[in-house]
């Protein structure tokens, strides 16, 4: 049996070289002629020109934040999942209750426009 | 596990609050957004709720737990106490945040309805700030506490910042937002600690322990509760706006729609005293040696603060903010004077109750008229009160009455909750506070009167503005004010008996601790 | 043997006190959320941690409540973000500076 302080030094351990690896073996395989350009920072497709908070689509963000919002609800339904059949009928009204109020903010987000994709 | 009965009587003002904040959201997504009934609901609501509370009030009087948990949640056979307690101190503070916010919907419905597009979100907003202020007032549990305090933070920070096309809402609502997060950050931490000790989020349980004689003995232990204690005072002080945690508050109140910085000016701060006097008169007065000089310089430096920078503002809403800093710290006076007596045998937690309940009709009526003067002026700096008192002698007069109750002058309702104050902390040994918040008072006068002045005696350069048209709903507002304002300064008997009842609901060991 | 409180609460405070520098010493708003989060997330450890050493379920939920709570307040905090920066194009705490006095 691995005690705490085992797994510490295993996730450590793993968490130091899975990223050594793929550097290592990136360094062993990959042909090595330098250039001016090469040298660069790397970056997906060109050059950013200016600003890069105006390439956001406000789209995005909504998403994103709808998306956060109702993802973190979820959390309140493991635990309510896992003693279900240990709770009296009151819980389960709760939840009802919790669940129309969340479905009350979807509607929100839909009737506001948040969910279309323009 | 949660009884449904108990919620359904004694948590009834929030469900009606819940319901209605949700029939005013979906109400509006119903009109699509359009001129409605959403200022109407959320004022029936209200009422509603309001009138749930006194009759909770009157007919089942005592302490009424809601949320209690017997089971694997517990420490071994034991139930837990509530969540969530429906006393005579929880209706004291529903009673207040409902009436308040009711005068602040009724006076600022026009305001709001040429300034933005979302009304039933604005509305819907509001109702939850005061679900969040019951929840407050009534929290019982380190865990409601940090909800209802988060949860009343971030309605209020996005009521700050409502009107989005304006610059200065949003930047108001931004630092709102900055301090807010980091302090309620702060309070968690703290409160984490007192889990460590405590061994339970349960305040009355935190309460019994903080009381047993022997955990002064254990190693490091105030090393430990002392930081704990400060974390979460610093929370509650954010929220009240005691200096040092005030930066937040001449910013929000001068950016924020005037509806909202009365609201600001009132709910968060009541519910935010109420918080405070449960969790550290009621319940951690046993401690009081620890907290007390960390109150008490919080105290000092509001009074001092507040009314001196007070003195340069040019902006009506930003004086009103300082302004509400000094009052908050006469009513922190109140609590660090533990133990005092005052008039009529009101001892220093109903001394505050009578303040706080003073001081929210007398900062409600001031700012109806704020609200009024920037209808029709179109700005609250101090040269929009120029020649009020010719455009509108009903605004004028009321607020000159209410700028004197602030002060404290008699026979104002200002006058008797500063007289309880003082007096209180004068009798429970803060006597250099009590001066140094008599000197404040005087140096209130000033900036106050920088108003009267421009209302009076200022001399309009561009020609002479007509009269003002006062609409229904603030005549309505200042006239309630008014009422209020005079009958508490009169005939304060009442209201001294009802608040002393309210503070010996929540500490009853207070008379046999006095003396500290 | 396993990992003892002590060390949970003194990750935790460690934590926390990185966050407080970041909200002190970075100007970027974004930065400071960020920070802000990092705070959170430690007074989070410490309840888990101060729970299991205890054996206390409700520090657990709190935990729970605590990080929609988060969510909530992160949801918010970018929406003003973005609002701020629409209407004066930029993000630095220093460049918000409307309100003085």
């Amino acid at each position: 049996m691995v005690d705490n302080w085992g797994f510490i030094a295993v996730l450590t351990l793993v968490a130091f070289t899975v990223p050594l690896i793929g550097l290592a073996l990136s360094w062993l395989l990959r042909p090595h002629r330098p250039g001016p350009i090469k040298q660069t920072t790397y970056e997906c497709g060109l050059e950013t020109i200016g600003d890069s908070w105006v390439q956001f689509k406000v789209q995005y963000y909504l998403y994103a934040l709808i998306f956060v919002l109702f993802d973190v609800e979820t959390v309140f339904l493991y635990p309510w999942a896992v003693a279900f059949l240990g709770l009296p009928l009151f819980a389960l009204v709760e939840m009802v209750i919790f669940l129309g109020i969340l479905a009350i903010g979807l509607i929100y987000a839909w009737r506001k426009g948040a969910l279309e994709w323009v | 596990m949660p009884h449904i009965p108990s919620i359904l009587t004694h948590f009834s003002p929030e469900l009606i609050l819940v319901v209605g904040m949700l029939l005013v959201l979906t109400y509006d997504l119903w009109v699509r957004g359009r001129e409605g009934l959403q200022a109407n609901l959320a004022i029936i609501t209200t009422v509603l709720a309001l009138v749930a509370t006194l009759v909770l009030w009157v007919t089942m009087p005592g302490s009424h737990p809601v949320f209690e948990a017997c089971g694997p949640g517990a420490k071994a056979g034991t139930c837990r106490p509530g969540a969530f307690i429906s006393d005579d101190f929880t209706h004291f503070f529903r009673v207040l945040g409902l009436l308040g916010t009711l005068l602040v919907l009724i006076s600022g419905q026009t305001y709001m309805r040429g300034r933005t597009a979302f009304k039933g979100e604005f509305y819907a907003l509001v109702l939850s700030a005061v679900l969040a202020m019951n929840l407050m007032a009534g929290a019982n549990d380190l865990i409601v506490i940090a909800l209802a305090i988060e949860f009343l933070s971030i309605t209020s920070y996005i009521l700050t910042a409502f009107l989005r096309h304006d610059g200065l809402s949003i930047e108001g609502g931004l630092k709102y937002f900055l301090y807010g997060s980091i302090t309620s950050a702060a309070m968690l931490f703290g409160m984490s600690y007192l889990l460590g000790i405590g061994g339970s989020t349960s305040v009355p349980a935190l309460a019994a322990i903080a009381r047993n004689p022997e955990l002064a003995q254990v190693q490091g232990y105030a090393n430990i509760m002392l930081p704990a204690l400060a974390l979460v005072l610093a929370g509650i002080a954010f929220k009240i706006a005691l200096v040092p945690f005030h930066q937040w508050s001449p910013d929000a109140y001068q950016a924020a729609p005037t509806p909202v910085t009365a609201f600001l000016s009132v709910g968060p701060k009541a519910a935010g005293f109420a918080v405070l006097i449960r969790l550290f008169v009621g319940s951690f007065s046993s401690l009081s040696a620890s907290w007390l000089g960390t109150m008490g310089l919080l105290c000092l430096l509001s009074m001092v603060v507040g009314n001196v920078a007070a003195l340069t503002q040019g902006n009506v809403k930003r004086m009103m903010a300082y302004s509400s800093i000094a009052q908050a710290g006469y009513m922190l006076l109140g609590v660090v004077s533990l133990g005092g007596k005052t008039l009529m045998g009101l001892d220093s937690v109903g001394a505050v109750l009578f303040f706080i309940l003073t001081y929210v009709f007398t900062n409600l009526g001031a700012f109806a008229v704020i609200i009024a003067v920037e209808q029709a002026t179109g700005s609250a700096e101090l040269g929009a009160y120029r020649g009020l008192m010719r455009r509108s002698p009903l605004l004028a007069v009321s607020l000159v009455v209410f700028f004197l109750s602030l002060v404290g002058v008699p026979p104002l309702a200002g006058f008797v909750a500063k007289f309880a104050v003082f007096g209180a902390a004068v009798t429970g040994g803060q006597v250099p506070l009590a001066v140094v918040g008599v000197l404040t008072g005087v140096v209130s006068v000033v900036y106050y009167f920088g108003v009267v002045r421009e209302m009076f005696f200022g001399a309009s350069e561009e020609g002479q503005p007509g009269p003002i048209r006062v609409g229904m709903g603030t005549t309505f507002v200042v006239l309630v004010a008014l009422l209020m304002t005079l009958v508490v300064g009169l005939w304060p008997e009442p209201f001294i008996t009802l608040a002393n009842n309210v503070a010996h609901s929540i500490a009853p060991a207070l008379q046999a601790a006095g003396g500290h | 043997m396993s990992v003892p409180p002590g060390h949970f609460m003194a990750l935790s405070a460690i934590l926390f006190s990185i966050g407080v520098l970041g909200v002190l010493l970075r100007r970027n708003v974004i930065i400071v959320l960020m920070s802000v989060e990092l705070m959170l997330n430690a007074v989070n450890l410490t309840w888990i941690a101060a729970g299991r050493a205890l054996g206390d379920i409700d520090s657990h939920i709190f935990v729970f409540f605590s990080l929609t709570v988060a969510a909530a307040e992160v949801a918010v905090g970018l929406a003003l973000v973005v609002a701020i920066y629409r209407s004066l194009g930029r993000t630095d705490v220093d460049d918000i500076s409307m309100l003085n006095g």
